[in-house]
């Protein structure tokens, strides 16, 4: 932990604080962001063609303990975050609607150099009916896996940090086929676990059992038939995809992933879904090392999940459980059971609070010289996470967060992150 | 024993009378207001939402509050008002009440709405409540201003309740037509509302029993 890191941090708390302010005296002329969406909404004579710009304006900083948790790369202790997302939303007639969500920033990973600039996803949806029986989509988003993607945008977000099952990597590389179970646990750093300097570099090789978002391309159909609903995705790349496979030119499609999602919704107030996705995770890298004839195809990663969602006034909660299997060269199958259950509160019109407990467990291997032993870290993490809404297109959110892995060493981490967004 | 309450009666309404001259008075105002061009219909973020429903958004006609402005005196209950969610809009979108008057804002949606206004002259978040929710949950507003309401969940939703301090308001019809009845007569500013950063007023006198013209601009 350097002076720098501290000057950073500091820097960015201020800042922060500062726009906190100056939002917060301008409160009553909040109007100004809706007169400027008023005029990024376009439309056609007869308006049977719509469009509406929108985004949102992020400047985020991390401050962690190495090694780092999650998703972060970084081999320092503090990572500042500027974040602009733009979207277009269009409305085509009553039946097609169109997505586009652009970003520029440091890259998917926060710990990058940056600036890059991506189209994270693109959508074309066709709707036949007005009751919302089916929709048909093609393009590039989010998965339909589980409850938490549609609030991992900044502003719904209550954390920072996605839950862990979406976050925590594995020992599985996704760019080569692993030899042995001892080997499996040198790359999930069960034994020896890393230390700092330079560990991001192999972790970065590592992969959760959902990446984020899973921002990968196909088609989707979904809908809704009395209290359940449905939806089912076909995609060029696993749910443990990194980023960089996510786009349909980065991988072909001869492995793509199956998946889909069923809930029952008995009213507003309560949702229950059941998921499952099988595909492919090894990358086409991971191919040399494999026996000669044997297809990436043959190594998946089997995923199967329930989800909980309750909402009423002021509370809502969210949960989900996660077990995955991942077909592994020279080792066979190798499972982890991941969960995590989410409460927000708005304890006043502007200020809400969030907790959050994650937990992953690996199943055990057998290892050399006898005995077996978990094939990833297991690993329990707590967030908690406050906010305030200056206004209704400016907010403020703090994340705490201590996790623990069973290590023979470092086994405690931690993180404090800080989020303000300016939605427009 | 049954003249002291004679009495009172006939005290207040004599005071009521000394307070506010002319109010049993009627005067009518009458006009057009040139009402801003209409805005693009909103485009509803559809981007996660499992049930994508077809079909488009009514759109938003311009319309104007016209009201009097003046010292009235105020009752002591203005009557109710009510902003429904319906088809994921609000109705009405501009909503003009009394300084005092409860509003309630009934789901008349098969999904959860969120609504909550931040503006300073009312701070409120209702949370998330269906449509069979009883109370009908309800704001009272007691500071004239300007509150804009909006939806948690549905970020395309935005209505306007202007808060006055006067009884005598009428909302304009798609064309700007509209029509004041039953105010006290007297000198007055008559006010006409377009938007946040637009209300025009021009003086008026008001005589019993006859009807002014007054257009705006």
């Amino acid at each position: 932990m350097t002076t720098a890191c501290h000057a950073r941090f500091a820097a960015l708390m201020g800042i922060a604080c500062l726009l906190g302010a100056a939002e917060g005296r301008a409160q009553a002329d909040d109007d100004l962001f809706d007169h400027i969406d008023d005029a990024l909404t376009f439309g056609s004579a007869g308006e049977a063609v719509r469009a509406r710009v929108s985004g949102t304006l992020d400047l985020e900083g991390i401050y962690m303990s190495q090694p780092e948790e999650g998703l972060v790369f970084s081999d320092g202790n503090a990572v500042l975050v500027p974040r602009l997302s733009l979207f277009v939303d269009a409305q085509v007639g009553p039946r097609l609607y169109a997505f586009v969500q652009a970003r520029a920033d440091n890259g998917f990973d926060p710990g990058e150099e940056g600036p890059h600039l991506r189209l994270d996803e693109y959508v074309l949806r066709l709707t036949p009916w007005d009751d919302g029986r089916l929709s048909v989509q093609v393009g590039k988003f989010a998965t339909v896996v589980g409850n938490w993607t549609p609030r991992h945008g900044s502003w719904e977000n209550p954390f920072i940090t996605a839950p862990l099952p979406y976050e925590n990597v594995t020992g599985i590389w996704d760019t080569n086929a692993v030899r042995s179970a001892t080997e499996l646990m040198v790359w999930a750093g069960v034994s020896p676990r890393p230390n700092r300097g330079g560990a991001f570099l192999v972790k970065y090789r590592n992969v959760p059992i959902i990446w984020g978002p899973s921002y990968a391309s196909g088609a989707s159909i979904f809908g809704a038939a009395g209290r359940l609903e449905y939806a089912f995705e076909v995609k060029n790349t696993s749910l443990s995809s990194r980023p960089e496979t996510w786009s349909p030119t980065d991988t072909q499609w001869q492995n793509p992933t199956f998946s889909g999602r069923i809930a029952y919704v008995p009213n507003e107030m309560w949702t229950l879904g059941f998921s499952a996705s099988t595909g492919a995770y090894l990358q086409g890298e991971a191919q040399p090392g494999l026996l000669s004839g044997v297809s990436l195809d043959r190594y998946t990663e089997v995923l199967v999940g329930q989800d909980l969602g309750f909402a009423w006034h002021h509370f809502q909660v969210w949960a989900e459980a996660f077990e995955a299997r991942f077909e592994i060269p020279g080792v066979g199958s190798a499972r982890t059971q991941a969960c995590y259950v989410e409460a927000k509160y708005k304890f006043t019109p502007q200020f809400f609070g969030a907790l959050r407990w994650n937990q992953q467990a690996f199943s055990a291997l057998p290892i050399p010289g006898g005995g077996s032993a978990p094939w990833s870290r297991d690993t329990w993490r707590l967030d908690v996470g406050p906010g305030y809404r200056f206004t209704p297109h400016t907010q403020i959110k703090l994340q705490c967060s201590i996790e623990h892995q069973d290590a023979d060493s470092n086994a405690w981490s931690s993180l404090v992150a800080v989020q303000f967004t300016a939605r427009f | 024993m049954k003249t002291a309450p004679i009495r009172g009666l006939a005290a207040a309404a004599l005071a009521l009378v000394l307070a506010a001259p002319g109010a049993f008075a009627q005067a009518v105002v009458e006009g057009r207001v040139e009402l801003p061009k209409a805005l693009h219909t909103p485009v509803m973020n559809k981007r996660y939402g499992i049930i994508s429903y077809a079909g488009v958004l009514a759109p938003y006609p311009p319309v104007a509050v016209v009201y009097l402005e003046g010292s009235f005196p105020h009752p002591s209950s203005p009557p109710p008002a009510r902003m429904v969610q319906k088809d994921l809009n609000f109705s009405p979108v501009l909503l003009p009440v009394q300084v005092g008057a409860r509003v309630d804002f009934p789901n008349l949606d098969d999904t959860y709405h969120n609504i909550f206004s931040y503006s300073p002259a009312k701070r409120f978040d209702l949370g998330r409540y269906r449509s069979d929710e009883r109370p009908i949950p309800s704001v009272l507003f007691d500071v004239a201003g300007l509150v804009t309401v909006r939806c948690d969940i549905h970020e395309h939703m935005r209505a306007i309740i202007l808060v006055l301090d006067t009884p005598y308001f009428a909302v304009s019809d798609a064309q700007g037509v509209y029509r004041l009845e039953g105010l006290p007569v007297g000198r007055f500013v008559l006010k006409a509302w377009l938007d946040s950063r637009t209300t025009l007023s021009r003086p008026v006198d008001l005589n019993a029993g006859s009807a002014l013209r007054a257009d705006f601009p």
